[in-house]
């Protein structure tokens, strides 16, 4: 079967979300580590 | 247990929770790109929705959470209440980043642009402004009192637009596709792809309230060692 050819936006959606869900939480962990 | 004690303790508790969902967000991301089938007519760009959905989910209930805090604190004038729905709100700008960025990257090869101004996208990026206006306005307000009370008058405004983002695209020409699950009928998908999307909608709340638990545990932390600096001084 034929499929559109945009699988770039889908890889490119799925790094954004892990860069950003990742980030915040070591961003929370650094902040923790300070507060200790 | 003094409070100190309790708050690392919920630190703990709330990273554990947290290195969970990381572990389900990896079980998703797997399952939908791998197991679940490539759709038809939008090709690869539709799995975007697995994780798009989800987040935007999490991110409306972590600003629904701070507003119903908010209507709390003006209640009860605790101040757990306060830090609990300032960390909602500082969880919900963090998870908006990943809707309001995974939408434009799947409205592109489905809708032809990045970005329009119709009334779903503009109203969900006016909530994500205002809550980031309320971390701003916390942080410029140095008495806890006013900074509390001002930041939950906010919270309780913003609390009204949380169903009216939900409500835009069935009163309101858009492109935003309506809602799949969160509608009075069944929900209009295959078997294979309502699981990935349930499992993703799981994933991101756990994610959530691991999130919460961490902020909220630091958040006392910081008063504490606040509290600390002022009888020192004193």
């Amino acid at each position: 079967m034929n499929y559109p050819d945009n699988g770039a936006y889908m890889v490119a959606a799925y790094i954004v979300t892990a860069v950003v869900v990742v980030g915040y939480a070591a961003m929370l962990f650094y902040r923790s580590r300070k507060l200790r | 247990m003094t409070r100190r004690e309790r708050a690392l303790r919920t630190v703990r508790r709330g990273t554990v929770l947290t290195v969970v969902a990381l572990l389900g967000l990896v079980i998703v991301y797997v399952r939908a790109l791998m197991f679940t089938p490539i759709e038809r007519f939008q090709g690869p760009a539709q799995k975007i929705f697995y994780v798009h959905a989800p987040v935007a989910w999490a991110s409306l209930l972590a600003f629904a959470v701070c507003g119903l805090l908010s209507v709390g604190y003006l209640f009860m004038r605790d101040r757990r209440l306060d830090l609990l729905a300032m960390s909602s709100a500082e969880v919900g700008v963090a998870l908006s980043v990943a809707m309001l960025t995974t939408g434009p990257i799947w409205g592109k090869p489905i809708w032809g642009t990045w970005w329009t101004w119709d009334f779903r996208l503009s109203s969900t990026l006016f909530l994500f402004l205002l809550f980031v206006g309320y971390l701003v306005l916390r942080g410029a307000l140095a008495d806890h009192e006013v900074r509390a009370r001002y930041s939950a008058v906010l919270g309780v405004m913003a609390l009204a637009l949380v169903p009216f983002i939900h409500l835009t695209v069935y009163w309101f020409r858009t492109l935003h596709p309506a809602p799949v699950i969160m509608k009075p009928e069944a929900p209009s998908l295959p078997g294979v792809m309502l699981v990935t999307l349930l499992m993703s909608l799981a994933v991101f709340t756990l994610l959530y309230g691991g999130f919460l638990t961490v902020r909220y545990g630091l958040a006392v932390l910081e008063d504490v060692r606040l509290e600390e600096a002022a009888h020192e001084l004193s």
